[in-house]
């Protein structure tokens, strides 16, 4: 479970900060962070990696708190965490079966465990043909494909996308959001963040909107760029 | 798994930078050259100088017309000096024949008479040839009733302690200046390397990579730029030695391998790579770290 207590984070006066945000992730859900850009939803998934900590307040993560973790553990919350980026954050200068298995390397996974677990996934993804492609040379659908493979090789506990459709095209992101579908299916946590309305317009899935650094209560209108939406229910 | 992806790393970075790599194995290469270069020549200068003093003969000439017995005293007096190790008595008759033979002439030939004095060479032990000592030695046999003059080498001796030193001391400037500008080179190769891939560094970073992980290719880049470095270096070394061996067939080379000279090129190179790079990369990944 993931846990946001009074969670502030003052780490950019213009955009990105939280104040007093309150939220329970379940084990298993697939959880939409909805909202306009800078309203938040990045800082509040970086918070979940602890790729920042908060000023006040405290977010757990599983068993890590972050008022008492140390750099050391850190590393170790985020080999239980998958995390697949709108940039996708490939080493691009590496081909794709070395780019999906670089946190079984960083964790020193046999090579025959190694082959098993990324052939698999890159069977899963569609992308076996390409193993020994350099991710430099993949579209824009196949590299976020590879990035979640990688995030999914460690059978991480829940999986954090940060607007991973925002760089694709509508088929390219339907077929990312099938995949994560699937992988929730399957027992992963999933939380996603996207301002892409249309693509989850049909999805029943719990959504949680975000403005100005603030979860917004039911019953409220948020603006973004496209349109006004009003929060006519939400779980928090 | 994790070695081979390291040392992959490692040999590919390499490769994807080549440039600065090879200016900086090259400065490797000269500095080292230069400072083993400037070791062995403090050290065969010494060892000549230490050659020449310990086989360095004082001469101490008498008056003409001592008694034999006044002679036998004298040299009684000598060797009960502390610092004397040996003492040669040089007669009229021995200095005759030595002018004999370093010039070709009969003395007694040219003059009808022999005016070369009789004579004693000292042998000082070792730890007292030193201008100091010297120089106090040569007043207390001055002193001696019946000498007449005493003669040694020091202004040679001097000299050559004098550019010996400099030497050394201008060689330890030397060092320390080779040593700073390899480790800035390195510093400054590494630096671009890291720069060029702080992305990869991030996502290593949130991949939730140690940061061993992410600093051993680096680190591993130097020692072997310091390694190729030394290889280079030593077969300049081993080219300028066989050039100095016919050169300056006079000097004593015959101590030095090349095999000794190759092992302290290469591990030289090889600590001084690794040495940089450790101190260098740590600070500049937990730069790119603390950045976020």
């Amino acid at each position: 479970m993931i846990q946001f207590k009074q969670v502030t984070l003052d780490y950019n006066q213009v955009s990105g900060a939280l104040k007093d945000i309150n939220l329970q992730l379940h084990d298993g859900d697939f959880t939409l962070l909805l909202g306009p850009t800078g309203s938040g939803k990045s800082s509040l998934l970086r918070l979940i990696y602890m790729e920042m900590l908060p000023n006040r307040g405290i977010v757990s993560v599983d068993r890590w708190i972050s008022s008492h973790i140390t750099p050391r553990q850190i590393n170790f919350l985020r080999r239980h965490i998958g995390v697949v980026f709108q940039d996708f954050r490939l080493i691009e200068n590496m081909n794709v079966f070395d780019n999906v298995a670089l946190p079984l390397i960083i964790e020193s996974y046999k090579k025959s465990q190694i082959n098993k677990l990324v052939y698999g996934l890159l069977d899963e993804v569609n992308l076996l043909h390409a193993a020994d492609q350099l991710a430099s040379t993949l579209s824009l659908g196949e590299k976020q494909r590879v990035a979640i493979a990688r995030a999914m090789v460690k059978d991480p506990f829940v999986l954090i996308a940060d607007e991973p459709t925002g760089n694709l095209d509508r088929e390219a992101s339907k077929n990312v959001l099938s995949l994560l579908e699937r992988i929730n299916r399957n027992g992963t946590s999933i939380i996603m963040a996207t301002h892409d309305y249309d693509l989850i317009k049909d999805t029943q899935y719990r959504r949680i909107y975000m403005e100005q650094g603030q979860i917004v209560p039911p019953g409220r209108t948020i603006n973004t760029s496209k349109r006004r939406i009003n929060i006519l229910m939400q779980d928090e | 798994m994790k070695l081979i992806f390291i040392l992959r790393q490692t040999f590919s970075n390499l490769w994807r930078e080549r440039t600065p790599v090879t200016a900086t194995i090259l400065t490797i290469c000269i500095a080292l050259t230069i400072l083993v270069a400037l070791f062995e020549v403090s050290f065969i200068l010494f060892n000549q100088l230490d050659e020449l003093k310990n086989n360095m003969q004082i001469e101490v000439y008498l008056k003409n017309d001592l008694s034999d017995s006044k002679i036998r005293t004298i040299k009684g007096q000598l060797e009960g000096i502390t610092e004397v190790k040996n003492v040669r008595l040089i007669t009229k008759s021995m200095a005759a024949e030595i002018f004999n033979r370093e010039f070709g002439e009969d003395i007694m030939e040219i003059l009808d008479e022999n005016p070369l004095p009789v004579s004693f060479e000292i042998t000082l032990y070792q730890h007292f040839n030193k201008p100091d000592y010297l120089k106090a030695f040569r007043q207390k046999v001055q002193n001696i009733n019946g000498v007449e003059e005493v003669h040694y080498r020091h202004a040679l001796i001097e000299k050559l302690e004098t550019v010996t030193q400099a030497v050394a001391v201008s060689g330890i400037f030397i060092l320390i200046i080779l040593f700073i500008a390899m480790n800035l080179l390195i510093r400054n190769t590494l630096k671009l390397s890291v720069y060029a891939r702080r992305k990869q560094i991030e996502i290593m970073n949130n991949l939730g990579a140690g940061h061993l992980f992410v600093r051993m290719p680096f680190i591993l880049e130097g020692a072997i730029e310091g390694l190729i470095g030394g290889i280079l270096s030593t077969v300049c070394l081993v080219f300028a030695h066989k050039f100095a061996e016919t050169t300056f067939s006079m000097l004593d080379f015959a101590r030095y391998t090349y095999e000794l000279v190759a092992l302290i090129t290469i591990c030289t190179g090889t600590a001084i790579g690794f040495v940089s790079s450790a101190g260098s990369v740590s600070g500049f990944v937990n730069k790119i770290f603390s950045k976020k």
